[in-house]
């Protein structure tokens, strides 16, 4: 089947999908308008009208603080996005959320499939191949703490530490789609494998760990 | 170059984590070549952001993909990182039911030269280059033998185009190393052009604690009112530090003849 994310999107908002992380999606009739999901009642947001503001608009949290991580959940405030077109919307929406529509539509479609941590972190090579020595204690710890919702990342996660260990630091509904809330209607933002923000904190958790004291 | 519109454009970059300016340079070129609709699509992924490499598959509709690094060096990330990261075999790949073209890093271009050379000339207007040391730093490191070559053969060409009194390659990670320029150089003007794709953590922030104009690590270059003072007085010499070599707008005509570049040697 040949892939086209714009007719995905389409359809998604037609079955009644209004929200992708932190963002709400409002319809109208000259095209959408994008908010923070606790703006949906300000009347004094500013207005943006290019898909490439996502970028501006995404890059530094409200203390001005640099986002490497997307789906963190520290989109700033105050803003609303008018985008004419389906074409527009999703290049916005990748901006926000980078590779997430695609993700949900492979999902979707059976060709998600979830990389363990341990496969990631065995092909690392440089500064980052010692990340090979995080145990799977470490690494549980580790997601727990850099990968929760609630100061960490809105992404689902899908994979396993190894195949024989499971994420235990995490609630259900932090790893399964099937639990994520069917009513907010929203488009889930899925991991299936670990970022290299993550690999770079296994280095620092393996690094740390080595050192005497 | 005749449209694609069946074909994707995949720019990719490094990416950091700490300096939200490295990504810019990418996601600048991939907008000027959106708005010229010679491909499908245009995308960037990262090695240290968002998209990643590893979500290339996901993010793209286009069967057919044109791979350009927008990095300096033929090195550790074009011959090992990215390759493994995209799962690439060779300069064509099958792949998932995609074909992969993994076209030449933009640091491989003839034209660096000429925009290394225009870059110099601007940063120190109405300095004779006679009386000129120029530096080309690249980052240089112990991973690939191959890291420090891109700079070393642009001073070799700049130096038979000739004008500046002397030219020479310095490096973050390797000697000679940009720390001791001062030993290196034996003119009054001194001029660094970092060979590098952004102004960001390396190009911004490390190398002029490195050279000694700036005493500590400074904010990010998007979060300061002034990009720079040139000239400095410093170490006997007055010296001149340039914006980074990528962040130059033709990279967009570079990126293209790479893809240009790849359908000649790589026919259908």
């Amino acid at each position: 089947m040949k892939r086209n994310l714009n007719a995905a999107l389409d359809a998604w908002l037609q079955q009644g999908f209004r929200q992708i992380g932190q963002i709400v999606i409002h319809p109208n009739e000259n095209g959408y308008m994008l908010t923070h999901e606790a703006d949906t009642e300000r009347t004094d947001l500013t207005l943006y009208t290019r898909a490439t503001d996502a970028r501006a608009l995404s890059t530094l949290d409200e203390h001005g603080v640099f986002r490497p991580l997307k789906t963190a959940p520290t989109l700033k405030r105050g803003w609303k996005l008018f985008l004419p077109d389906l074409a527009q919307l999703r290049l916005a929406v990748d901006a926000f959320y980078p590779a997430m529509l695609g993700s949900f539509f492979s999902y979707q479609t059976g060709q998600l499939p979830a990389v363990p941590l341990r496969e990631t972190l065995n092909r690392q090579s440089g500064m980052y191949a010692v990340t090979k020595k995080l145990t799977d204690t470490q690494a549980n710890a580790l997601v727990g703490e850099s990968c929760n919702s609630q100061s960490g990342c809105l992404k689902l996660l899908l994979w396993k530490i190894s195949e024989e260990t499971p994420i235990t630091s995490l609630p259900p509904s932090e790893l399964d789609p099937a639990q994520y809330p069917q009513s907010e209607r929203g488009i889930p933002l899925l991991c299936a494998e670990a970022c290299n923000l993550l690999v770079a904190k296994a280095r620092e958790v393996v690094k740390k760990s080595a050192s005497p004291g | 170059m005749t449209p694609k519109p069946d074909s994707a454009l995949l720019i990719v970059g490094h990416g950091s984590t700490v300096n939200p300016d490295s990504s810019a340079p990418n996601l600048e070129r991939a907008d000027e070549i959106a708005l010229r609709e010679l491909f499908g699509e245009v995308h960037c992924v990262f090695w240290k952001e968002e998209p990643s490499m590893r979500q290339v598959l996901h993010l793209i509709d286009r069967d057919d993909i044109y791979v350009v690094p927008n990095f300096i060096s033929e090195g550790y990330f074009t011959r090992t990182v990215i390759p493994r990261e995209l799962e690439l075999t060779g300069p064509v790949t099958q792949r998932a039911g995609r074909t992969f073209k993994y076209c030449e890093p933009v640091g491989n271009h003839a034209r660096m030269t000429e925009l290394l050379m225009r870059r110099a000339a601007e940063v120190a207007p109405g300095v004779p280059p006679s009386e000129t040391t120029l530096f080309i730093v690249g980052h240089g490191t112990n991973l690939n033998d191959n890291s420090a070559a891109a700079a070393k053969r642009e001073v070799e060409r700049i130096g038979q185009i000739g004008g500046y009194a002397e030219v020479l390659t310095s490096y973050m990670e390797e000697e000679p190393l940009i720390s001791k320029w001062d030993q290196w150089a034996t003119q009054p003007n001194v001029v660094v052009v970092p060979f590098f794709i952004s102004d960001g953590l390396h190009s911004y922030q490390d190398i002029p604690v490195l050279l000694g104009i700036e005493q500590e690590i400074t904010e990010a270059a998007s979060q300061r009112s002034v990009f720079r003072n040139n000239p400095y007085r410093l170490r006997g010499r007055t010296l001149y530090y340039s914006s980074a070599i990528g962040t130059e707008p033709l990279f967009a005509e570079v990126i293209l003849d790479q893809v240009a570049a790849f359908d000649q040697t790589h026919p259908a």
